[in-house]
Formats: structure tokens, sequence, C-alpha cells
């Protein structure tokens, strides 16, 4: 808990990634083959759904499954586990997926910075 | 008569230089104001003066004294201290314990300023520079401590969120017109 604050401000000042900035490494170093994220819903469909823009993201379709849900079962509040579960845990998917972007790019950071130090030594 | 009288009143407002109603009221006095025997006597200049008027509003030679006669219409009143009523013993039994005053007793001039639910003057549980000490030192602990959230602020440790359509170019108000810069996001 606030360990990457800490390297940010204080230890690590020069490797430590800021999340406010673009990111700057290739995102295809260190694969041999990235699938890229695919977007099930259209703009279409959001547009229809009236989805607000911070909600437009990788996991639309789970949400608009469980509006679809929402709405067909009111007021049955209690109908949509299964639904709500799957837009959540997709969600969390995401949110991992940016801590191993974050963490990826930390790594690259000190990797970059190895391999400077190790130039300059020879 | 009273259509004599009532022909005069018309003829002294049509011919009257100034406007009637005015002319008819220049000597007339307001019935809310305070009458004659209420208002203070004149301003007292001998010792027998004094006695006299201390007696008048119940006090003592001693604890009399008038305000200084500026021409400001205060006469031979009283300058009582500048106390409000709160600061007096809830606990005498006053003749009227709301005012908490007794009958009779000389009244401030600015006694409706000094009643309970109005000014204080009843000394404050720590001095005045501690307060200020405190509230200013809070508030510019609180300044400080936002400045330095502003230059440092705290976040969690992860990318920013990927969203779809090149980051929602049309949705954030991009120009539909020109080709966005295409951005791939892909699954780690």
């Amino acid at each position: 808990m606030g360990a990457h604050l800490a390297r940010r401000y204080v230890t690590e000042t020069d490797t430590e990634p800021d999340p406010a900035k673009k990111f700057e490494f290739d995102p295809q170093i260190g694969f041999e083959e990235r699938k890229e994220r695919e977007m099930l819903a259209t703009q279409e469909q959001m547009n229809l759904a009236q989805l607000p823009v911070e909600q437009r993201d990788y996991c639309a379709h789970h949400l608009l499954k469980l509006m679809k849900c929402k709405r067909d079962n009111w007021p049955n509040f209690l109908a949509c586990k299964h639904e709500r579960h799957d837009w959540d845990y997709c969600e969390h998917q995401d949110y991992v997926m940016r801590m191993k972007e974050y963490e990826r790019e930390r790594r690259l950071q000190l990797r970059k910075k190895r391999i400077e130090a190790q130039a300059e030594a020879a | 008569m009273a259509g004599v009288g009532f022909r005069r009143w018309a003829d002294a407002l049509a011919k009257g230089k100034r406007s009637g109603i005015s002319a008819l009221l220049s000597g007339c006095r307001a019935a809310s104001g305070a009458s004659k025997g209420t208002l203070p006597g004149p301003y007292p200049k001998t010792p027998e003066e004094r006695a006299a008027a201390a007696k008048k509003y119940n006090m003592r030679v001693e604890d009399y004294e008038p305000y200084p006669d500026n021409g400001e219409g205060f006469g031979d009143y009283p300058k009582l201290p500048d106390r409000s009523q709160h600061e007096r013993d809830p606990w005498y039994q006053w003749d009227h314990p709301d005012l908490r005053r007794n009958w009779g007793e000389p009244m401030h001039w600015h006694f409706d300023m000094y009643i309970r639910n109005r000014v204080d003057t009843s000394p404050s549980p720590v001095p005045w520079s501690t307060m200020c000490k405190q509230l200013f030192g809070f508030i510019g602990f609180m300044l400080f401590m936002f400045y330095v959230g502003e230059q440092l602020p705290s976040y969690q440790p992860v990318a920013p969120k990927q969203y779809p359509f090149n980051d929602l170019y049309l949705e954030r108000g991009g120009d539909p017109e020109k080709q966005p810069e295409e951005i791939k996001h892909y699954e780690i």
C-alpha cells in the first residue's frame, strides 16, 4: 500500500511510471505475439443504450446484457445476479490488466536503466 | 361649521406655496416618539444637579456618571458599563428573570442591544488570541496539506483505463472528418 508512491516521490523517481503520462515502450516488447483486445459491443448499440462515456469500455457488452435483464425483470431487482457477476468480473479483469500494464512499464523502465548503466560501465 | 372648516382647509391647500400634506404636518410631532417627560433632563453641571439626577435614576451619586456633554442628546442619562445581561447571575431572584433586571434599576442606553439573545460581552472560555491561533493554524495547516497533495498526488498503481474505438475518439468529441490516431490495446 503506497509503496509505488514512495518509489515515485522518494526512492526511484526516475523509473517509476506516471500513469498520467503516455507509457513509452512498444506494447510488443517481450511477447511472441500479443492478442488484441476485442470490443464486442458496437458503437451503435452503446449509443442506443445511452451508455455514459466512462462505461463504454471493453466490458460494455456485459453491461448491455445486465441493463436488458434489469429492464425485463423489473421490479424484481434480485433477478440479474449472473449478469451482474459477469460484468463485475469483466471489470475486475480489466483492472487486473491495468495493474499488469503498470508493472510491465515499471519493470521495462528498470531494465532500460540497468542496460544503460551496463553500457556506461563497459 | 364643518363645511366652512373644510372650505378653509381646501383654500389653504390650494393657496399654500408648499404641497398640501407637508404644510399641514410640518408642525406636528409623531405620536410614536418619546414624550417630553420620558426624555433625559439637561446635563447636570453642579453637584446638586448631579445628586438630583442620580436620585432620579435610582443611583448613588458615586456610581452616577453621565455621558459627556457633546450635544448628542444624552443629557443627564447615566453612562452605565457596557456589559450584557448574560453576564448577570442566573440564580439570583430577579424581578424580571428573562431580562435579569430588577424593578427601578437604571437601564443602559443600549439596553435592547445587551439583552440575553443579542450582544454577549461575557468572557470567552479561551483568550481571543488563542482562538485566533488555533483557527488560523488549522486553516493554514489544511491549506499547506492541500498544496502538498496537489504537488504529490496519490493514485493507484495502475495504467490508465483502456477504451475501444481509438480511446473513444468520436465519443470524446473528436472531429469525424479527420482520421484519428489508431490506438491498439492488447490483453496481458
